[in-house]
């Protein structure tokens, strides 16, 4: 059982002075306070499991890509096992990050300061003049590997942690599993992304861009209107035309206890206005048939039904869930986009990496399902690339946000106002509701937001 | 297949023979096109710029990685890309902010120079386009902000003659930076 401290600043605040369980309230100065993000990457990103990438990013064995586990570099790679593995990408002779590629083919990592090498897996494998014995007889070849990383797959995304004795994988999951293997294990072939990720820096915390991805509904109306101005959210004359998004603020919210949170988007009025039909006269096959998940057709449909239960089915056909986050740093969409060509499903994924209090880097893939047909995999990565990630036209806007947030977290005076989080749902359960986890029904709240802030305090108070 | 269908239309090689002189009236076009796109785009001018596009316009700005020397030219991605645009694309960009009060990226806009550089200008065998490669330096202010974000990059136009002027037809943007310096890329390269 952990044992409850609250980390004291170095001016004497208390963590505890910074947030308000009552009010739901959290200090700006939480967002980018230098000591905090020294606790956060200990408590944090050396604790939790962290998301990397995606297994089909390095197929072949030898593979590697360089990523970051919160504030440190480390090697994703395919070893001789055919198995990826997660080491840390620091030479343990002299602190030389091993690989300055950011991907590639080997099996012999050669750190290019004294010529120790090391194999996929991180296993040492010797130094140069081997006769000489430049490591020293004082510890084993076992003990001088690369520090190696717990690795877990699950739907072929790659999350490690540095917590190698913690809890697993499925109880980091907990209650979102039932709803994530809609999304990521919806086919027998499973999932690929479609190229490496857009990779770019927002001088922000990386809190600004996390504590929006656990579901933000509400900044969707204002930051992201002009969807509905002149964007793909622009209702058609039939529906009176014009801009309005609050049609897409309804639907549930689901937040669990790891702070994984979803918004499950009602898909009603898009199957009103493909098949001309009320949505509850539809069986759930036939609403799947006239608009499939992103990435499925309707060829592939009986796959999909086979894979889940009659409840998960049901959310996927009413309210699949849409955008999302996993904790810490990762954010999800599955969006249906209206387009010139019928809807078309954009799936991508975005890790928000720490690089100091005041910069993050935004890393963003695309995917779809293996079997998805390249003509539409071409539209989903195009639509993909233009409204998310670096040039995307709704993301540039929460990029030019969260810098204001983290200078904002600065002021003598502002750095003492609190972000409030107290739209709360006052019916946390809606009849019927199949699915586990905290569940809210109707327009969006700041639930899952709160949730997010929650599973933040509780980590970094928490002591092993 | 997928291949084909994700990545651009691979540009015509700049072959040396073909390359058109410094100075000369068509090189001296191409230099004013050059100047004057940057200009409109500098200042807003972003419906006077959709009218340099052809119908037909393919705009891309593929990702970068780091590798070895010997793999100089296994940098750039060409799959997923920062910017994979049509011309019905490029055209929603521009509306989003002419036509909108709340594309918040650029709003208030950034003030930015467009420095062209380094200009060369071939003939392309079997076509009357010209092939362009420039060097583009773009100088980004934003807000109150003391520093300037920087986006370094070489542009591959392809140039056609349209009713006597010449429009864009391709490009293709080759940035510097594998992460991307500047938190957005809602400007026009």
């Amino acid at each position: 059982m952990d044992r409850k401290s609250n980390p004291k600043l170095s001016d004497g605040t208390l963590l505890s002075d910074l947030i308000n369980l009552e009010t739901r309230e959290v200090k700006m100065r939480a967002l980018s306070d230098p000591e905090l993000f020294e606790l956060e990457m200990e408590r944090i990103f050396a604790k939790t499991w962290v998301f990397l990438g995606h297994e089909t990013e390095i197929p072949n064995k030898g593979d590697f890509v360089v990523r970051d586990m919160g504030s440190d570099s480390v090697l994703m790679a395919r070893g001789a096992d055919g198995e990826v593995h997660v080491s840390l990408n620091v030479c343990p002779h002299r602190g030389m990050k091993i690989s300055t590629h950011d991907v590639g083919n080997t099996m012999t990592h050669v750190c290019i300061y004294h010529g120790w090498a090391f194999k996929p897996n991180g296993d040492f494998i010797g130094a140069p003049v081997e006769k000489e014995c430049m490591h020293g007889k004082m510890m084993t070849k076992q003990e001088l590997g690369l520090k190696k990383a717990r690795v877990a797959i699950y739907g072929g995304l790659v999350f490690a942690t540095w917590n190698i004795e913690g809890p697993s994988f499925e109880d980091f999951l907990g209650d979102a599993k039932w709803y994530f293997d809609t999304l990521w294990c919806r086919t027998d072939k499973g999932m690929e992304v479609l190229g490496p990720p857009q990779r770019f820096t927002i001088r922000a915390n990386w809190k600004t861009a996390c504590e929006q991805s656990a579901s933000d509904g509400f900044h969707v109306l204002t930051l992201h209107r002009w969807l509905s101005e002149v964007g793909p959210y622009r209702k058609p004359g039939s529906e009176g035309g014009g801009g309005d998004l609050t049609p897409e603020m309804y639907g549930t919210e689901v937040y669990t206890a790891h702070a994984h949170t979803m918004r499950c988007i009602e898909l009603d009025r898009k199957i009103r206005r493909l098949t001309g039909k009320d949505p509850s006269e539809l069986s759930i096959k036939e609403k799947l048939e006239a608009l499939p998940p992103p990435g499925i057709t309707p060829e592939m449909l009986p796959e999909v039904l086979r894979r889940f239960s009659d409840d998960q089915l049901r959310v996927m056909a009413w309210r699949p869930p849409q955008v999302g986050n996993f904790f810490p740093n990762g954010l999800f969409e599955f969006v249906y986009i209206p387009s010139p060509d019928g809807v078309i499903g954009v799936m991508a994924l975005h890790a928000y990496v720490p690089k100091g209090p005041d910069k993050l880097e935004f890393v963003n893939w695309i995917l779809a399902e293996k079997d998805t047909p390249p003509e539409l995999k071409a539209k989903m990565l195009r639509l993909g690339v233009q409204l998310l990630g670096t040039s995307g036209m709704v993301e540039q806007d929460d990029s030019d946000t969260w810098p204001h947030q983290t200078l904002a977290a600065k002021g003598a005076v502002s750095k003492h106002i609190t972000m409030k989080y107290q739209s709360m749902y006052e019916n946390n359960r809606l009849e019927g509701w199949p699915g586990p986890g905290d569940v809210g029904d109707g327009f969006t709240k700041d639930d899952t937001q709160w949730r997010w802030w929650e599973y933040w305090y509780e980590l970094m108070t928490a002591e092993n | 297949m997928l291949q084909q269908l994700l990545e651009p239309t691979p540009l015509p090689p700049s072959i040396k023979a073909n390359r058109i002189p410094s100075g000369s009236d068509t090189y001296n076009e191409v230099l004013d096109f050059l100047y004057d796109e940057a200009e409109m785009l500098d200042n807003l001018r972003l419906g006077e710029w959709a009218e340099l596009l052809t119908k037909d316009l393919e705009y891309n700005a593929p990702l970068r990685h780091t590798r070895s020397t010997s793999q100089f030219d296994q940098t750039y991605s060409r799959n997923v890309q920062h910017l994979h645009e049509n011309y019905g694309s490029m055209l929603m960009r521009v509306k989003r902010i002419t036509d909108t009060k709340s594309a918040w990226g650029e709003d208030p806009p950034s003030r930015i120079k467009r420095l062209v550089t380094n200009v060369r200008v071939y003939r392309i065998d079997d076509s009357d386009d010209l092939k362009v490669e420039s060097y583009l330096l773009l100088t980004r202010s934003r807000f109150d902000f003391d520093y300037f974000d920087l986006i370094p990059c070489v542009r591959h136009d392809i140039l056609r003659r349209e009713d006597g002027a010449l429009k864009l037809a391709r490009r293709e943007i080759l940035l510097d930076q594998v992460v991307i310096g500047t938190p957005n890329l809602g400007v026009i390269l």
